[in-house]
């Protein structure tokens, strides 16, 4: 269902509001269903609900859902209809009604549903059992860490870095001090798309020829990016570069909310520093081909080009208060 | 006449002298090891009997001994360097000697067993405090009897649990004298000066509870009761500081302190027992202790329910299951806020320790217990919304019961959806990455605060229902209040899910300060809400009485569920707790050698809590059982209103 476009940027909320929406609607109907004194069975209500829930997130929501979160959403989602089917006396009665209906065997309908539902059960159950044990060509699932701890320190160039309290060297206002707020004010703006705030002036824009200071350095990081880490992380920074489909997993998506956005520029420091031999035993199995690039930069290199990830993003490297 | 009055008046008296002396002596292990305490205990955690003989045959003997200074590692003050350095272990059957089986589970179920009782029977004394006042001020002499009598019913199930506590207590210390000698020799050491208070804190807390539950009867007067009410208060403080005792083992074992890069201890035990994670463990372990508390005794209480005989017997054990699902949750709604300063402490000693807890390897525990908070929530409402069907007039607000699902249940897809998610690798290909970019944004802290938040909003506004319930509000600024408090309610949801949404476009240490707004919102709904709620039902019509014990027996299942999840939710947060020191002994200080230094796999840390959960179970029946073998009826007409009031949460009726 692509043709109704989730919007970069609200998809979160959007999703919310199509789901919120969709129920609203069922309401309304089956209110003017029960006004019309056609309403719908409770038991065919609560089943239908829990259908669209499912459907709506295995056909509506791309790129696909992994099965472990529907499922997670399926039982969520059915706890909660059997709390609203349940949730009075006289409602709980309605919803069991056709269930009693089948098992007493009221009618010769009913009968034939219950010898159809006394066949269907107990082969949908061995059909699950037999195909659970057939031997599948499936990759094996992995809980990837995908941010393990780092160390308290690093070594990179023969230097130390204490990473809880280390600052990037170029972060810093027209000073030359160390200022997050200045810089925070100065990334692109995270919109409908990532746009510059002033292309025109040289305080916001680093490929201005007046451009000094911090924004000078994001361009020298840029230029960093996009010689050396655009072939994997992609010219969005989107994690989708030319080679990003040879590796398994492809490489890490900067634009994500849960990548960069959620860490400290120096833990970024050191992964980029020390690629993916450098991951500690928590970082199990392992599954990352990112060179590490202590071995190709310097270190000014490094905090110059994890900076213009920043920029470029529009996110802000987490910090303490 | 005269004299006869004499004479009791002089009885009473000897009876409060006598009380109060009693309480001085319960009190006095802790008046003698104050000024002990205040003197620094020069001799506590020096070295142990051997080291000192070693160090005479070395020939240091008649010489100045010199004491080295030591760099505390977290206080960073200097110290004479008197206690002996953190063993350096090996994988030998000297430091762990073993049996055929991993060490680490064996004390893991016996630690575990020990907490859940230790919780149990420091969390029911406090609920007796607050039921038994509630008997001593209320007016209505019916209901300050069965006030009373659900205090003493409530102490009569611990007092049998405590005795269990006892023993699990000594099964424990057993376990680590045996399985790890070494570890336990060097905190022993360390915590010298407070070990044996902390063996007479549990003499006093003996001492008193053994009054307090004997002494029911003969205290049940006029001052005596009061007397006797205020023994619990002495109860409830020595239990808690066995409690801040107990937490600053493991507070010192996450994040050491008085203590220098060695481990030796430097003379300062205050140090060693404030460390970086004390207070908010500290806040954390009562609030949950009392949730906890109150989900078992609710269960007791359901299960009495459906195996009652008569309407009787349902009525009171329908009523005592309200109550203490009420007390439960009333603590359960400031947990998550405990929680997240807790949380914040973690970070805020160590960075590794946070994002190992929360974005690295114990991730996808962190999401098992979102799930379990979801369930404890849900549960909990879904009670409530079941006990509007015993009320004359509850009815009315059954019909919207499904809008309050829909916020529930999106709040909970969203406190649940895992960041790192779990996939096969087709379908990591096929979502393009490891983050979704839909999903990927519930993942994180912003969204989720957001969810959690929506669904205690929720849960209070079930609350206020449940108060108004048979009742409709008499005041002359009825109208107006119903829409304030409707249009508040709307607008700290609104203001929530603005400020979630805000905080992705903001940096993240200004987003952690934006807590504040969503958190005040909720503490408003929760204060000026109920409060609110509570002024115009001040004067209010009653639609009919409440009929005790006419409750779907669903309910009750609902309560044995919450009880269940509590027990399991505090088995798991006390192994992501104790595994987040990975390979640690004592955080930095001395290093876990033995051959199980490792994280269990989910899957099987996961099969050992609910071991635990199965035997606590299995054993609180046998308790649950011993009280019933010995209950007095204290019977409820089935079709008697509540007087007064609809029950109030938290409070009591």
């Amino acid at each position: 269902m692509t043709w109704l476009k989730l919007v970069e940027g609200y998809m979160p909320m959007q999703m919310i509001s199509e789901l919120a929406g969709s129920i609203l609607v069922f309401a309304l109907v089956n209110w003017a269903l029960n006004r019309a004194g056609m309403g719908i069975p409770k038991f065919w209500a609560g089943v239908g609900v829990w259908i669209y829930i499912q459907l709506y997130l295995k056909y509506r929501i791309y790129p696909p859902i992994p099965f472990s979160v529907r499922a997670i959403y399926g039982t969520v989602s059915g706890c909660g209809i059997f709390m609203w089917v349940s949730g009075s006396e006289g409602e709980w009665q309605e919803f069991k009604r056709p269930i009693l209906n089948v098992m007493d065997g009221i009618s010769g309908f009913h009968k034939g549903m219950r010898t159809a539902a006394l066949i269907v059960i107990p082969l949908a159950l061995g059909g699950f059992a037999y195909s659970s044990f057939l031997p599948s060509f499936e990759e094996p699932i992995e809980l990837r860490t995908v941010h393990p701890a780092p160390p308290a320190t690093t070594k990179v160039h023969g230097r130390t870095f204490v990473l809880q309290v280390v600052e990037n060297p170029y972060r810093v206002n027209n000073d030359g001090k160390y200022d997050q707020a200045f810089t925070d004010a100065r990334i692109v703006e995270q919109a409908m798309g990532r746009l510059m705030k002033d292309v025109n002036d040289p305080n916001y824009n680093p490929w201005d020829p007046n451009a000094e200071g911090y924004i000078k350095y994001v361009r020298e990081g840029g230029e960093i990016f996009f010689q050396n880490c655009h072939f994997c992380h992609g010219d969005n920074l989107n994690g989708r570069g030319l080679w990003a489909y040879a590796f398994n997993p492809i490489p890490a998506n900067f634009t994500d909310a849960g990548t960069i956005a959620q860490l400290q520029e120096t833990f970024v420091f050191w992964r980029v520093s020390k690629g993916g031999i450098g991951l500690p035993g928590e970082g199990f199995p392992w599954a990352s081909v990112m060179p590490p690039w202590e071995q190709h930069l310097t270190v000014d290199e490094i905090w110059k080009v994890v900076m213009f990830e920043y920029w470029h993003t529009g996110y802000y490297p987490r910090t303490w208060d | 006449m005269g004299r006869l009055k004499s004479r009791q008046a002089g009885k009473k008296f000897l009876a409060v002298t006598g009380l109060f002396a009693m309480g001085v002596m319960l009190l006095l292990p802790i008046f003698v090891a104050l000024p002990a305490l205040a003197g620094g205990a020069p001799a506590a955690g020096g070295p142990p009997p051997d080291v000192v003989a070693a160090q005479e045959a070395e020939g240091v003997e008649g010489e100045e001994v010199k004491v080295e200074i030591g760099r505390d590692v977290y206080y960073k003050t200097e110290g004479p360097a008197v206690g002996a350095p953190a063993p350096k272990t090996a994988d030998t059957e000297e430091f762990y000697p073993r049996y055929n089986f991993e060490s680490r589970v064996l004390l893991w179920v016996a630690n575990q067993q020990h907490l859940y009782y230790g919780s149990f029977v420091l969390a029911v004394p406090i609920f007796c405090m607050c039921i038994e006042f509630a008997g001593l001020v209320s007016k209505d002499k019916a209901m300050a009897k069965k006030y009373d009598q659900l205090a003493y019913d409530f102490v009569k199930i611990s007092l049998t649990a405590y005795s269990l506590t006892a023993i699990l207590g000594g099964i424990l210390i057993f376990t680590f004298l045996t399985l790890y000698p070494a570890f336990f020799g060097y905190l022993s050491s360390i915590f010298r000066p407070v070990m044996h208070i902390y063996a007479l804190m549990f003499v006093a807390e003996s001492g008193t509870l053994y009054i307090y539950y004997y002494g029911w009867d003969k205290m049940k007067d006029g001052l005596l009761k009061w007397l006797h009410c205020s023994m619990s208060v002495v109860l409830n403080v020595i239990g808690t500081v066995l409690m801040f005792l107990a937490n600053s083992w493991i507070g010192f074992m996450m994040s050491p302190a008085g203590v220098d890069e060695q481990g030796r201890y430097l003379g300062n035990i205050w140090h060693v027992i404030h460390t970086a994670l004390w207070n908010p463990l500290n806040v954390h372990r009562i609030l949950g202790n009392m949730a906890f508390g109150g989900g078992v005794v609710a269960a007791y209480a359901a299960y009495r329910f459906l195996s009652a005989k008569n309407d009787e017997e349902r009525a009171h054990f329908d009523w005592m299951g309200y109550i203490a699902m009420s007390l439960g949750v009333a603590f359960l709604i400031p947990l998550p806020f405990a929680g997240y300063w807790l949380m914040r402490e973690v970070y805020a000693y160590r960075q590794q320790m946070g994002i190992t807890l929360m974005g690295g390897l114990l991730a996808w525990l962190f999401i098992i217990q979102a799930t379990m908070i979801g369930i404890l929530f849900l549960t909990t409402n879904y009670y409530l919304w079941q006990a509007l069907g015993r009320m004359t007039g509850g009815e009315r607000f059954q019909r919207y019961i499904k809008y309050f699902v829909f916020i529930l249940v999106v709040g909970l897809l969203v406190f649940i959806t895992p960041h790192t998610i779990v996939m096969t690798p087709a379908e990591l290909k096929a979502m393009g990455g490891q983050q979704h970019p839909v999903l990927g944004n519930y993942g994180v802290m912003s969204a989720k605060n957001g969810g959690i938040n929506a669904i205690i909003m929720t849960t209070i506004a079930s609350f206020i229902w449940y108060q108004r319930g048979n009742r409709v509000p008499a005041v002359k600024w009825a109208k107006f209040g119903n829409i304030f408090l409707i249009t508040f309610f709307v607008v700290a949801h609104l203001n929530n899910i603005w400020v979630a949404c805000y905080g992705y476009f903001i940096p993240a240490n200004v987003r952690i300060g934006l807590s504040v707004p969503q958190v005040a919102g909720t503490l408003s709904c929760l204060f000026f809400g109920s409060a609110l709620n509570l002024a115009m039902l001040s004067k209010s019509r009653e639609l009919g009485p409440i009929r005790w014990g006419q409750i779907a027996p669903r309910s009750q299942y609902a309560l044995i569920m919450l009880a269940t999840a509590f027990t399991w939710m505090m088995g798991l947060m006390g192994y992501i707790r104790s595994s987040v020191r990975l390979f640690w002994h004592v955080n930095e200080i001395m290093r876990d050698n033995s051959p199980w230094a490792y994280t269990h796999t989910i899957g099987f840390g996961a099969n050992v809590i609910s071991f635990n959960v199965l035997f606590f179970w299995i054993t609180i029946l046998f308790v649950f059982w011993l009280g019933a073998l010995g209950a007095k009826k204290a019977p409820v007409p089935a079709t008697q209103p509540v007087p007064g009031a609809a029950p109030q949460p938290a409070t009591g009726h």
